[in-house]
């Protein structure tokens, strides 16, 4: 997918916005980079997703993963 | 043979016996280092002294009857990112300048209370966050790259600078400097290992392991490092799969020790399409020819489609970049004149990478690792090459393919290793040829999760099936 050039300017205003104010000479070199991972990672849009969930790691109560829950029995998963 | 010459099975074995000491072999590695160090450059500091010490103390414990298992006495080195109490973890970059680790990481305490004599903390491309190591040499030609991140783990493993070596790997960090050097390289199933204390690059992609001598080193290695961490988010509280039993790798060394490198069974999965293509001729030959030498050890081998192929690059990035500039994100504002030009743009134009796209990326992640699921449903381990082309000459930026495309250095090192990071998957290097110019020739070895007996049992298969498993680069005193 297309999704446009990104100018200098643009990649400073985004940087800016996300908390990185980047110095004048810096901005081509970062657009040029920004620009090239974009159209890497964009490939994925082209991915029908359905109910896939993302596979980012959460569990609940971390810490104490060798706690039986109250009631069970603590299971060995191993596999 | 020298001390510093011996594998880690081999120095373990005479240690074991009586015929070598720990203080004996830390010293001849030392003096390796003495001599080869200059032109190599794989450590950023090299603890001599503590070293000796804890050589010795380990020599007073085996004499007294109290062996903590094989890797008593053996000197290691770490990757400098990873921490070890009281000593710098500098990362190879003038951000981390006056760091010093106020204790271990869960890594080096296992290696300690395992008796494994530190010698000292190797370069990394800075924070990991590149493939070519600028600052260490290629172990079999100084001219060349020695591969990354872990490029100075695996060059001292290689010239004999360390008995064993700890690396990370991200997008092929421990499997591509492995493969450059002609050494083993061991990335375990994701969560196999605890990375706390070791400096991320990106939390979803991290794994530690070993860079060896050969694979039965390398399951020494893993099996003193298994264990569950609360302190690692990711940790599993699994075992590693045993290869029959389902027991836990701590039989592993002895259940590879006296294999006869029988594979009848197996079903190995060669990809028909991604891992052979664009790839040098040699690095193909070789590989083939190593599969070819699996068969006739009694695995069946088998053709499988590597599925989600055209996505595996932008998964890679979608994860990785966003992740790295987030743990950045403090010292990208205070410092960037401290990263190295290349580190400092990657992590400025992360910044600029979408919510949206991150999550896509998870999202594509969840779709692979089931793709791969049924992949490995189908055969016990994939053998693939390690890298798509052997070392290249330093300050080399692109390769050119038959097909007249041109490929980032980097992008080609990593792209053959990124699939076992995305879907976490074990997966081991080991050195199957050399190529024209004599450079080393890597094998990949991918299993399914927590199989890494598995995995290990036929790398240890095709290395008894040989003659120079665990040869040393020939770098000249």
């Amino acid at each position: 997918m297309d999704t446009g050039e990104l100018t200098p300017q643009e990649a400073a205003r985004w940087a800016l916005r996300a908390g990185l104010p980047l110095s004048d000479d810096r901005h081509e070199a970062v657009a040029a980079t920004a620009q090239h991972i974009q159209s890497v990672i964009a490939t994925l849009r082209e991915l029908d997703f359905g109910d896939t969930a993302p596979a980012a790691v959460f569990v609940a109560g971390h810490g104490h993963a060798d706690a039986a829950v109250a009631g069970q029995e603590h299971v060995d998963a191993a596999v | 043979m020298q001390p510093f010459e011996l594998s880690l099975t081999e120095a373990a074995r005479a240690v074991r016996a009586g015929e070598l000491s720990p203080v004996e072999l830390t010293d001849s590695v030392l003096d390796r280092i003495g001599a080869v160090e200059e032109r190599l450059q794989a450590y950023v500091t090299v603890g001599a002294a503590a070293a000796r010490d804890s050589a010795a103390r380990a020599e007073r414990e085996i004499a007294a009857g109290r062996s903590r298992g094989p890797l008593h006495g053996i000197p290691m080195a770490l990757k400098d990112l990873i921490d070890a109490e009281g000593m710098p973890t500098t990362a190879s970059s003038r951000v981390r300048a006056d760091h010093v680790a106020n204790g271990d990481s869960a890594v080096a305490a296992r290696l300690s209370a395992a008796g494994a004599v530190l010698l000292g903390k190797t370069h990394t491309h800075e924070f990991a966050y590149g493939l070519t190591t600028p600052q260490t040499n290629n172990a079999w030609d100084q001219g060349r790259v020695a591969g990354g991140s872990s490029g100075g783990s695996a060059v001292a493993v290689a010239a004999g600078e360390a008995t064993f070596a700890l690396g990370t790997d991200t997008g092929g960090s421990i499997r591509v400097p492995a493969a450059l050097n002609g050494v083993v390289g061991l990335k375990p199933t994701y969560g196999l290992i605890s990375r706390y204390g070791v400096t991320s690059l990106s939390w979803s992609l991290d794994h530690v392991g070993p860079l060896t001598r050969t694979v039965e080193d390398a399951a020494l290695v893993l099996d003193s490092l298994v264990g569950h961490d609360p302190r690692d988010p990711a940790s599993l509280s699994l075992a590693p799969r045993g290869e029959s039993r389902g027991g836990p790798s701590a039989e592993l060394w002895g259940e590879l020790s006296h294999r006869d490198g029988d594979l009848r069974g197996l079903r190995i999965g060669v990809p028909r399409n991604y891992y052979f293509d664009r790839i040098s001729p040699e690095v193909e030959t070789a590989v083939r020819q190593a599969v070819e030498r699996l068969q006739g050890l009694g695995a069946e081998v088998v053709e499988v489609e590597i599925p989600l192929a055209r996505y595996i690059q932008a998964i890679q990035w979608g994860l990785m970049v966003p992740e790295a500039t987030a743990y950045h994100e403090r010292t990208l504002r205070t410092v960037p004149e401290l990263y190295s030009p290349d580190v400092r743009l990657l992590l400025e134009a992360g910044e600029l990478v979408l919510a949206g796209d991150y999550l896509r990326a998870q999202r594509a992640r969840t779709m692979m690792r089931d793709a791969w699921t049924a992949m490995l449903g189908q055969v016990d381990v994939i053998a693939a090459p390690a890298v798509p082309t052997t070392a290249v000459k330093a300050g080399q930026d692109t390769v050119e393919w038959a097909d007249g495309t041109v490929e980032a250095v980097s992008d080609s090192y990593v792209r053959l290793a990124a699939p076992a990071n995305i879907t976490g998957v074990p997966a081991l290097t080991l050195p199957v040829g050399h190529d024209h110019a004599g450079m080393p020739i890597g094998m990949q070895l991918m299993g399914r999760p927590l199989h890494e007996a598995t995995v290990l049992r036929v790398g240890h298969a095709y290395e008894l099936a040989g003659a120079d498993a665990g040869r040393l680069a020939p770098v000249g005193a």
